[in-house]
C-alpha cells in the first residue's frame, strides 16, 4: 500500500498534465471525450508502450539504444517473409521476429560490454544495420499480411484490446521487477555507479547484457503489435520511433545518465504523447502547429517533474 | 567469461545466423536486385548518365530502378547507368550529396527525381554549370525557384493532379453529394503530394462533396494510420478518406477496420503498390493509380540520351497515369 502510495505522488504532475490535456481537448473538439477517441487509442499506443519500457530499462542501467526503431522493423520484416516465402504457421513466425529482436539486443550489449564502447555508438551502427538488413528482407517493398495477423490487435477481453492489456501487464511487470527483484537493483546500482557495483560483487556484464536483449524483444513485441494492427509490413516502420521512447521515458523523469527511473511514469508519457497527438489531429491543427505544441509539452512535462523531483529532495 | 556469457553468446550467434537466412530467398526471387549503386561497366566512349532518386526503402522508387536497370541491360551498348537514392524519401542533404559526387564523377547526364523541389535547385544548377545534362522526372521543380537560379530542365513525369482526379472521381461516383470526406496528404513540401491533394480536391468539388478535413501522414503507413483514427473520431459521418498513396492508404484501412466501419467508409489511394492488390480487388480500396514506374525513369534516361545527341533542350513531356480500380463489383 505504502508503494502504491508512493507511486501515486511520484506521478502526480504527469496525472495533472494529462487531465489538462484531455479537458483542453474535450472543451476544444465535440467528440474528443467519446468512448472512440479512447478505444482508439487503447489500440494505438501497445507499440508505443513495448519500445518505452525497454528503452526506459536500458536508461536505468545508464545505456541507451537508438536501435529500437529499426529492430521493429526487422523483426516485423522477418515475421513477414516467414509468413509469406516460407509459408510458416503465425506463432511460428512471430517466434521468429522476436528471437531476432532479442538477438539484435544481445549483440547492441555484446559489443557494448567487450570492447567497452559507448552504448549510443553501438546502438546507432544496430540502428543502420537493422533498417539495411529489413530493406533486403523485404526487398524496400511493403509487404500485405492481410486477415491471418490481424488476430492480435483484433482480439478483446471484456472489450478492451488484448495488446493494451499485454501493454499494461509488460509495465507492472516490468515496475515490479524494477521495485522489488534483484535484477531491478542492479539496474539501479550499475546506471547509478557502475563500478561501485562491480566492487560490490555484482554481476555487472550479465545484466547489462539481459537489459540490451530485453529492450531488443521488447522491439521485436513492438513490431509484432505494430504489424498486426497495420495487416502489413513497411520497411520505413518504426523510423523515429527511438526518439519517441526517448521522449516518453524522460517525460515521464527517467534520467538520460542513469540510475533513476520510473516504468509507469514512462507508460504515463507515452499516454501524454498520444493524447496529445490524438487530440492536434482531430482539431485539425497543421503540421507545424502540432509541432510545436508537442515540443512545448514534452518541455512543459519535463520541467513539471523536475519541480516536483526537488520537493521530493528537500522533504 | 561465464559459462551464462558463453551461452548468449551461442544464442546470439545463431540468431544472427538466423537474421542471415531470410535473406537468401529473397536476392535469389528477385535476380534483377543488383546492390543500389552499381556502375555497369561498358565501353569508354559511350554516355554515362546517373539516375539519382528518393528511398530506394519504397517500392515506387525500387520499381523504378529496376526499370532503368532493365532498360540499360538492353541497350548496353548505348549508355551506361549509375543509380543513387537516398536513405529516406526527405533526405535532401544525402540527394545534395549525391549530385554533387556525380558532378565530380564527370557523368554525361543527370536524371533526378528531387526529394524537394526548390532545396535541390541550386546543386543542379552546378551541375549544369559543370555541363551535364539534366532532366527531371517525377517530382517536379518550382518554376519559379528554377527561375531565379536561372536554369531550365525538361520535366519529365505523370500530372499528378490529373491522376488523383481520376481517383477521386471513382470515390466520388460511389457517394450521394454533400457527403463528408477527409484528405490525408502525403510530406508538406513536396511538389507531387501537393498536386494530389489539389487533384483530390478538384474532384470532391465536381462530385459535390465536402472535404471537412486535411491533414499529412508523412507517406507512412503508421502515421497515416494514426491520423485516420483520428479523423474517423472528429468526424462520425465521414464517408471517404483520399490518401496521397497506397503505403497511407493501407493505414487508413486498418484504421477503418478498427473503429468498425468497413464498408461504411471508402478508400482510395496513388501508386498501385503489390501490397494493395488484394484489397483492390475485394474492394476495401476503391481505386489507385498507376504511374508506370518502371517507364518513368526509363523515359528519363531516354530524353537525356536524345539531348546528349541533338545538343537541345526539348519541352516537357507528360507521361501516362492509368487509373485502377475495380468496377462493376456490387458491395
Amino acid at each position: 500500500m505504502i508503494q502504491l502510495r508512493r507511486l501515486a505522488a511520484d506521478t502526480v504532475a504527469l496525472w495533472l498534465v494529462l487531465a489538462a490535456l484531455i479537458a483542453f481537448f474535450s472543451w476544444r473538439t465535440p467528440h474528443f471525450l467519446t468512448p472512440a477517441t479512447f478505444s482508439t487509442l487503447a489500440s494505438q499506443i501497445p507499440d508505443a508502450v513495448a519500445l518505452a519500457v525497454g528503452m526506459t530499462l536500458v536508461l536505468i542501467a545508464g545505456g541507451i539504444d537508438l536501435s529500437v526503431g529499426s529492430v521493429l522493423a526487422l523483426s516485423s520484416a522477418a515475421l513477414g517473409v516467414a509468413l509469406t516465402q516460407w509459408k510458416l504457421p503465425l506463432p511460428i513466425g512471430s517466434l521468429v521476429g522476436l528471437l531476432i529482436g532479442c538477438a539484435c539486443g544481445a549483440v547492441n550489449g555484446l559489443v557494448t560490454i567487450r570492447w567497452r564502447l559507448p552504448a549510443f555508438i553501438v546502438t546507432l551502427a544496430m540502428m543502420e544495420a537493422a533498417r539495411g538488413a529489413t530493406y533486403l528482407a523485404t526487398d524496400s517493398r511493403t509487404l500485405y499480411l492481410g486477415r491471418s495477423v490481424q488476430g492480435l490487435a483484433e482480439a478483446k477481453l471484456q472489450g478492451v484490446p488484448l495488446p493494451f492489456l499485454l501493454a499494461l501487464a509488460l509495465v507492472g511487470g516490468a515496475q515490479f521487477v524494477l521495485a522489488r527483484m534483484a535484477f531491478g537493483r542492479c539496474l539501479v546500482a550499475i546506471g547509478t555507479n557502475a563500478e561501485a557495483a562491480r566492487l560490490s560483487g555484482l554481476p555487472v556484464a550479465r545484466v547489462r547484457l539481459t537489459v540490451f536483449a530485453l529492450s531488443g524483444a521488447c522491439a521485436a513485441l513492438a513490431g509484432l503489435m505494430q504489424t498486426s494492427r497495420l495487416a502489413s509490413v513497411d520497411p520505413n516502420m518504426g523510423a523515429g520511433a527511438e526518439l519517441a521512447a526517448l521522449a516518453a521515458a524522460v517525460i515521464g523523469g527517467t534520467s538520460l545518465s542513469g540510475g533513476r527511473g520510473s516504468v509507469v511514469s514512462t507508460f504515463l508519457g507515452v499516454l501524454i504523447i498520444a493524447v496529445l497527438g490524438a487530440g492536434l489531429a482531430q482539431i485539425g491543427a497543421q503540421e507545424p502547429t502540432k509541432r510545436l505544441v508537442t515540443a512545448a509539452v514534452i518541455v512543459a512535462a519535463a520541467v513539471a517533474d523536475h519541480y516536483r523531483q526537488r520537493k521530493g529532495a528537500c522533504r | 567469461m561465464t559459462s551464462h556469457f558463453r551461452v548468449l553468446l551461442l544464442f546470439a550467434s545463431l540468431a544472427w545466423l538466423l537474421a542471415g537466412c531470410d535473406r537468401a530467398p529473397d536476392v535469389a526471387a528477385t535476380p534483377s536486385s543488383d546492390p543500389p549503386g552499381t556502375v555497369t561497366v561498358a565501353k569508354e566512349d559511350q554516355p554515362r548518365i546517373a539516375l539519382v532518386m528518393k528511398s530506394l526503402a519504397n517500392e515506387f522508387f525500387q520499381t523504378m530502378e529496376d526499370g532503368a536497370k532493365a532498360h540499360q541491360v538492353k541497350h548496353a551498348d548505348e549508355y551506361e547507368l549509375i543509380a543513387n537514392g537516398s536513405k529516406n524519401e526527405t533526405d535532401v542533404t544525402r540527394q545534395v550529396e549525391l549530385v554533387e559526387q556525380m558532378i565530380a564523377q564527370k557523368v554525361d547526364a543527370l536524371v533526378i527525381a528531387p526529394a524537394d523541389s526548390k532545396a535541390l535547385a541550386p546543386v543542379c544548377k552546378q551541375a549544369v554549370e559543370a555541363g551535364l545534362v539534366m532532366v527531371n522526372i517525377d517530382n517536379r521543380f518550382d518554376a519559379a525557384t528554377l527561375k531565379d537560379q536561372g536554369v531550365k530542365l525538361p520535366f519529365v513525369g505523370p500530372d499528378n493532379r490529373k491522376g488523383a482526379a481520376m481517383v477521386g472521381s471513382v470515390l466520388a461516383g460511389k457517394l450521394a453529394r454533400g457527403d463528408e470526406v477527409a484528405i490525408i496528404e502525403g510530406a508538406p513540401n513536396a511538389f507531387n503530394g501537393i498536386q494530389r491533394k489539389l487533384g483530390f480536391e478538384d474532384a470532391m468539388k465536381a462530385g459535390g462533396l465536402k472535404v471537412v478535413a486535411s491533414q499529412s501522414g508523412h507517406w507512412e503507413t503508421d502515421q497515416a494510420n494514426k491520423v485516420a483514427a483520428a479523423l474517423l473520431t472528429a468526424h462520425p459521418k465521414l464517408k471517404g478518406l483520399l490518401c496521397a498513396n497506397d503505403n497511407m492508404a493501407l493505414g487508413a484501412v486498418a484504421a477503418v477496420k478498427a473503429a468498425g466501419k468497413h464498408g461504411k467508409v471508402w478508400i482510395v489511394g496513388f501508386d498501385h503498390l503489390t501490397a494493395v492488390q488484394e484489397l483492390l480487388r475485394d474492394g476495401t480500396i476503391l481505386a489507385t493509380a498507376d504511374q508506370h514506374a518502371d517507364q518513368l525513369a526509363v523515359y528519363g534516361i531516354e530524353y537525356a540520351l536524345e539531348m546528349l545527341r541533338t545538343k537541345a533542350t526539348p519541352a516537357d513531356k507528360e507521361t501516362p497515369v492509368e487509373l485502377i480500380s475495380a468496377p462493376g463489383r456490387v458491395h
